[in-house]
C-alpha cells in the first residue's frame, strides 16, 4: 500500500488515535492501515528480521490501542508517539532475546542519507515523507557525513557512544563531540525552518 | 548542590541530556537518573517531547514495507477488536463515554424542546409532553425525535431526516437498560409519524439509552435484541 502524503496528514492521524482512545475499532483499522507500512519499515530496519518486526509491529498497536487515552496531542506529532512506541518495543525484544541485530552503517547511509546528501538529485519530497521527516531530512543533510552516520547509527540500533565510536572505528572523544555538535546543529536549523 | 539542582540551572545541559536520551546515547546509571528528574520536571518533560518530535520522523527514513495481513488479524484477536463491530449494537453502544452523551445532552435537549413545540401545535387535544429525546445518527445528525405523552399515555415517534429502508427492513425502537436486555418499544414507520404506547419500559428511570436498529421485515427474531446495526440513538431529556 502506497501510503498517500494525505494519510499522514497529522490532523487525521490525531482524530484516529482520539477514536481508539473512544475504543472506536473502525476508528484504529483506519490508524493502522495508513500507518503500518512505515512503522513495519521502521521496525525491520532496526530489527532486520521480518518476524521479529512483524511480532514489534503487533505489539506496539496492542500499546497504541492500550494507550492511545494516554497520548497528549500538545506534547507529540501522533506518528512521533507511535514511532516512539515501536523503537522502545524494538528495542525491548532486542535486549530481551539477546539477539543483535546487524547493524550495517554502508548500508544505512546509502539509501536515503546518500539521497539527502544531494537533496537535488533525488527530491526529498518524492520520498513520501511526512513534513517533519522532510525538515529533518533537509537538515540532517546538511550535516557532515560522519556526523550524520553516527546519529543514525546511535538512533537505529541503540548504541552508546562507545558503541558508534567502535562501529565508526573512530575515538569515543571524537563522536561524543560530533554526536553533540550534529544535534545542536539539527536544533538550530529546524527552529530556522519552522520560523520560515 | 544536588546533581538535579545542577542540571536544573543548567539550559544547555539540560538540552544535552534531553537529546542524548532520545537519541539514546544516554545509557545506564545516567539514564536511570534522568529519569529520575523527569518524575518532577515538566520542563524537561517537554524538552524530551520537542526532541522527540525533531529526532524520531527518522524513523521515515527506512524503507516502507508492508507487513503480512496475519498482523493486523493478531491484533484484531488479541484486543477482541471483533466484539467492537457496530454489528451486535447495543452493547457497544451501551459502553461508550457517559461524558460524550452529556455533552450532546444539551445540544440535543435544546433541539428536541423547539421540534417538540412543533410537533404538539398540531395536535388538537393538547397532550402533556414529559420527556423529549432526539436520536441521532452517527454524525451526529438528528434523525428521530420522541416524546412521552402521559395525558394520551402515547410514544410519539417522528422520522425527521428521509433515510430510505429497504423494502424487507423495519426500523425497531428499543430502550437499553442500565442491566439486562434491551426492551422492544416497538416498530418504526418507514417515514412519517408512528404512535407507540407509553408504557413503563419505555421511560423507565433504567434506561440509559434509546436506539433504534435495523431489522428484517418484522422486526429483530431475538426477543432479547437487535440483530441488525443500530443506526440511531439517544437519550430522553425532561421536557420542563
Amino acid at each position: 500500500m502506497p501510503s498517500d502524503v494525505h494519510s499522514l496528514d497529522p490532523q487525521q492521524l490525531r482524530s484516529w488515535l482520539q477514536g481508539a482512545a473512544r475504543r472506536d475499532a473502525a476508528a484504529f483499522r483506519a490508524l493502522y492501515d495508513a500507518t503500518s507500512s512505515k512503522l513495519f519499515g521502521f521496525a525491520l530496519r532496526i530489527l532486520v528480521k521480518r518476524e521479529l518486526a512483524e511480532e514489534v509491529l503487533q505489539e506496539s498497536f496492542v500499546a497504541i490501542w492500550n494507550n492511545a487515552g494516554t497520548y497528549q496531542s500538545q506534547l507529540a506529532a501522533p506518528m512521533t508517539w507511535m514511532a516512539t512506541i515501536v523503537r522502545n518495543k524494538a528495542f525491548d525484544l532486542l535486549r530481551r532475546s539477546d539477539a543483535t541485530a546487524e547493524i550495517d552503517g554502508e548500508q544505512f547511509d546509502s539509501e536515503i542519507m546518500n539521497a539527502l546528501q544531494d537533496p537535488g538529485a533525488t527530491p526529498i519530497e518524492a520520498l513520501q515523507l511526512s513534513s517533519d521527516a522532510q525538515a529533518l531530512a533537509y537538515c540532517m543533510s546538511a550535516l557532515e557525513g560522519l556526523h550524520r552516520q553516527a546519529i543514525g547509527l546511535a538512533f537505529f540500533h541503540d548504541l552508546s557512544h562507545s558503541e558508534v565510536a567502535q562501529q565508526l572505528a573512530l575515538p569515543i572523544g571524537t563522536v561524543k563531540t560530533w554526536i553533540r555538535r550534529g544535534l545542536d546543529r539539527l536544533k538550530t536549523c529546524l527552529q530556522k525552518r519552522e520560523r520560515a | 548542590m544536588s546533581m538535579h539542582n545542577l542540571v536544573r540551572n543548567n539550559d544547555a545541559l539540560r538540552e544535552q541530556l534531553a537529546a542524548e536520551y532520545v537519541l539514546g546515547t544516554l545509557k545506564g546509571g545516567a539514564r536511570r537518573r534522568f529519569e529520575g528528574w523527569l518524575h518532577d520536571d515538566a520542563a524537561l518533560r517537554r524538552a524530551v517531547a520537542e526532541w522527540q518530535d525533531r529526532l524520531t520522523p527518522m524513523a521515515e527514513f527506512a524503507p516502507e514495507a508492508k507487513p503480512r495481513a496475519q498482523v493486523w488479524r493478531g491484533i484484531e484477536q488479541r484486543l477482541n477488536l471483533a466484539a467492537r463491530a457496530p454489528a451486535p449494537g447495543w452493547q457497544f453502544w451501551r459502553s461508550e463515554s457517559v461524558n460524550f452523551w452529556r455533552g450532546l445532552g444539551a445540544v440535543a435537549s435544546a433541539v428536541a424542546l423547539v421540534l417538540a413545540v412543533a410537533l404538539t401545535t398540531q395536535m388538537s387535544q393538547a397532550p402533556r409532553i414529559d420527556y423529549v429525546a432526539t436520536l441521532t445518527d452517527d454524525k451526529a445528525q438528528t434523525a428521530l425525535l420522541l416524546t412521552a405523552d402521559s395525558r394520551h399515555q402515547a410514544l410519539n415517534v417522528r422520522l425527521v431526516g428521509n433515510a430510505p429502508v429497504a423494502a424487507d427492513k423495519t426500523l425497531q425502537l428499543w430502550a437499553v437498560p442500565k442491566q439486562g436486555h434491551p426492551r422492544s418499544l416497538g416498530i418504526l414507520a418507514d417515514r412519517g409519524a408512528v404512535q407507540l404506547a407509553l408504557t413503563s419500559s419505555a421511560i423507565g428511570a433504567d434506561v440509559a439509552l434509546l436506539a433504534v436498529s435495523l431489522e428484517p421485515k418484522g422486526g429483530s427474531p431475538d426477543p432479547n435484541g437487535p440483530t441488525g446495526p443500530i443506526l440511531y440513538k439517544g437519550n430522553w431529556v425532561r421536557a420542563m
